[in-house]
């Protein structure tokens, strides 16, 4: 009778231990990082545009040869940041001592977050807002307010696109 | 036997390092040209004028019939080039054989840089001179020293205005 309990016992135990009632666990903790960080880069497919000559009677807003110019701006930041394109000139269209204002430059987008405007050499003008990252694409095109009161010249001004990623 | 289970207990954390002190910007210049060539337009409201027949003792001086003539002059020139109208007549009034000298005929004018004149066949008269670029507009009106001399008929003569942007 004892032999038997003992036995009983026994295989009771291995019932036990192949369901696992008697299983340990051991455990370790893995943390995974990423870092994104604000980043931009911008892109337009003409450094230099120009306005051809015109008869102001016929041609009153001027197209620069070059419209439409592509631009591309790829920006990493906040899901809820404003990311924004900013145009700024350098000064007025200059030949000798001849100028014309560059606010006579004028520009139409297209592509979502593009801006249209006109160029100013005091204060940066906004050519694209978007909230969040992305990869942005779209076109300006480029027009100059035509006049008869323009001297005679080949008139240039420098200005700069920046494109900012909070 | 002891069975060991690893648990792995996997924590995702995204740091996003999303502040303004990170902050990045592109840049991108753009150049921007103009052309403006010399250019001259001219328009003159009358395209003939008519002197009546008229007492010599009563009316010296025979207005034409189209008197005031407008005149508009557009140029483009250097700021510092003068612009020039002159007008020179071909020839003398002439009916069959019968002539008026051209110097009976002369004009008074209105207007910024207008300038009065008497029509001459052998050079050409200045009838308006401006320093640069502009759209100017004036009037021309034409008179005929009138004489018991001329023989009866109808007389005709040719001229030409030449606006000149340098």
């Amino acid at each position: 009778m004892k032999k038997v309990s003992f036995v009983l016992a026994i295989c009771l135990g291995l019932v036990l231990m192949a369901t696992g009632a008697f299983a340990a666990n051991a455990t370790q903790n893995l943390t995974v990082n990423a870092t994104v960080s604000a980043r931009a880069t911008l892109s337009l497919t003409k450094s230099s545009i120009t306005f051809p000559d015109a008869d102001p009677d016929a041609t009153p807003s001027v197209p620069a040869n070059e419209n439409a110019v592509s631009v591309t701006a790829k920006v990493r930041t906040g899901s809820a940041s404003t990311a924004t394109l900013t145009h700024l000139a350098a000064g007025d269209l200059v030949s000798g001592s001849d100028t014309i204002l560059i606010s006579n430059v004028t520009w139409t987008a297209s592509g979502t977050g593009f801006q249209a405007g006109t160029m100013s050499k005091a204060t940066a003008q906004t050519a694209g807002s978007w909230v969040g990252s992305g990869n942005n694409s779209g076109t300006f095109s480029y027009f100059l307010a035509n006049s008869w009161s323009y001297a005679t010249g080949s008139y240039t001004a420098s200005s700069t696109y920046t494109l900012t990623a909070p």
